[in-house]
């Protein structure tokens, strides 16, 4: 019983931080519909700019967060601008090697800046301790994890199904002549999105480095992973991100704790199991 | 003082000349179809005016005010609007959607980005002024890729309504509605602000005929005729570029 409730609560947990990334990918693959290999170095660049913070700066845990994700959203706008927007519509392979590049280059910086350690990003007393249930204790990270994931599910859906940019934006990926015809700044609706997700992706990267741990091949070790998320969970949808996550997490996280020798055996082989019942993803909005 | 007015507008097309010296002016109020056979160059007329193409020579003024070198999309915001074909309607967003959409662009708040469009009073009201006045009010909420054709070809009028266009380009409203609904359409376009200036593009000679306070003719690039749409098909030299088309087709064509 205790073994079943850790492994919920780790699997929940991490297929939480799985989502908070992938859902920024899932936006820039499924609504923008590029294939945006360097999702994952945005998540790294804003683990690296909280530990920063944290450990050389001295700010507080909350105070990081936002200034790292922050300087990430604001670090993307000109790669968006000079890189990405020449992207847009062109071949996948084109979108591949373009953000496969910037990737490698922002490991590169990394290991050149920061050097090739382990970056830690301390957790504060709050958040560093447990909580007791009674029968059983658990971390009081990986509730917070679990909040910050509901908390991202929310205010996403929220800003996409309800708002007027969630409006201009479903416009904009629908038909972007017919909404520019009407007047929306196609352009600006992409710089704001891409941003958003990018913003995600640093927040994911910051709240999950107890899980996916910060350092410069962080960019290239779990791309894949982001990338099957949003695949397994069908490019654009919320609901089946986030469905995704945490049938991905639930399958890694009992995986490990349960056949540890087999590695990634069980996530890859569930893996091609779903894509061979759904080609289209869990959920796909568009194709 | 004319409302909309193009001059000697000319397009060449590798030495063809598509739009050859047009000018055609609207005022106020304002029921023109233009109309002519295939090729005859409405098509390119309609992309100069709009500013999706550049002329090789003449102006366009709106409300007074040169706007041949204004782009495209500030067009649609100074109030000159072309009514959207099906094709380009959003298939995942509802009627209501597409109209606050239209409401949100025009009035430009940009402030109200990220605000919740449906919790906008002013907006949802509007919305349903309008798409009550078009009888869509009943499918407000469902994807325009669950409502029939004809209700499509309704909405894209609410659409062109609630961005309170100056002069409105009608680009062939019934075409492909069926013959039973079209009568819901010329409804819709009776309730248009009389002081719209409307230029139709219409291949059936019936609804012209109902609409039009006057027609142009262009063949070949050229304004043919222009007049009323009791004079049209008295005219030779109308009958003489149908000939073969329309004039043997019917009224139908």
């Amino acid at each position: 019983m205790q073994t079943v409730l850790s492994i919920a609560i780790d699997a929940l947990a991490y297929g939480m931080v799985l989502f908070v990334i992938s859902i920024g990918l899932s936006v820039t693959m499924g609504l923008m519909r590029v294939v945006n290999l360097a999702h994952g170095a945005f998540a790294m660049i804003g683990g690296y700019l909280a530990s920063y913070a944290t450990r050389d700066l001295g700010l507080g845990y909350a105070p990081a967060i936002l200034i790292a994700v922050v300087a990430t959203a604001i670090i993307a706008v000109p790669i968006e601008r000079l890189l990405y927007r020449r992207i847009y519509g062109a071949p996948e392979l084109t979108q591949v090697l373009m953000t496969i590049g910037i990737t490698f280059c922002v490991i590169g910086l990394a290991n050149y800046a920061f050097g090739p350690t382990l970056k830690t990003i301390p957790l504060p007393e709050t958040l560093s301790g447990s909580i007791d249930l009674g029968f059983r204790a658990i971390a009081t990270h990986r509730i917070f994890a679990i909040v910050c994931g509901l908390i991202v599910a929310g205010g996403l859906w929220f800003l996409i199904e309800r708002t007027a940019f969630g409006i201009r934006l479903r416009a904009a990926v629908d038909n972007a002549p017919m909404a520019a015809a009407l007047g929306v700044r196609t352009q600006l609706v992409y710089a704001v999105s891409f941003a958003v997700a990018v913003g995600l992706a640093a927040f994911g990267g910051i709240v999950g480095a107890e899980l996916l741990p910060v350092e410069p091949y962080y960019a290239l070790r779990y791309m894949v992973t982001f990338l099957v998320a949003v695949s397994i969970g069908g490019a654009g949808s919320i609901p089946g991100a986030l469905i995704a996550c945490l049938l991905l997490g639930a399958i890694d996280t009992t995986g490990r704790y349960l056949a540890p020798e087999y590695g990634e055996f069980f996530f890859y082989l569930a893996v091609i199991v779903i894509v061979t019942l759904f080609p289209r993803g869990l959920a796909g909005r568009f194709k | 003082m004319s409302l909309f007015e193009a001059k000697k507008l000319r397009k060449n097309f590798g030495g063809l000349a598509v739009t050859n010296d047009v000018s055609l002016s609207l005022a106020a109020g304002d029921r023109l179809a233009l109309i002519g056979p295939n090729g005859a160059g409405k098509t390119t007329f309609v992309n100069l005016v709009t500013g999706h193409i550049k002329p090789d020579g003449g102006s366009i003024a709106l409300a007074g005010e040169d706007i041949t070198g204004v782009k495209a999309m500030q067009r649609v915001r100074r109030g000159l609007v072309r009514s959207f074909q099906v094709t380009r309607l959003f298939a995942d967003m509802t009627p209501q959607e597409h109209v606050a959409l239209a409401i949100l662009q025009r009035d430009g708040k940009a402030s109200r980005m990220f605000g919740r469009h449906d919790a906008m009073r002013p907006v949802v009201e509007e919305v349903g002024e309008i798409l009550h006045l078009l009888g869509l009010s009943e499918l407000a909420h469902l994807k325009v890729r669950e409502i029939a054709y004809g209700q499509q070809r309704l909405l894209e009028i609410a659409l062109a309504m609630a961005l309170r266009p100056k002069v409105l380009l009608l680009d062939e409203p019934a075409a492909g509605v069926p013959q039973s609904e079209t009568a819901r359409i010329e409804r819709a376009l009776d309730m248009l602000p009389p002081d719209l200036a409307v230029l139709m593009i219409e291949h059936d000679m019936d609804l012209v005929f109902r609409f039009a306070k006057r027609v142009m003719v262009l063949a070949a690039g050229t304004v043919i005729f222009d007049g009323s749409p009791q004079d049209v098909t008295q005219d030779v030299a109308v009958r003489e570029a149908y000939l073969g088309s329309y004039a043997n087709a019917g009224s139908a064509a």
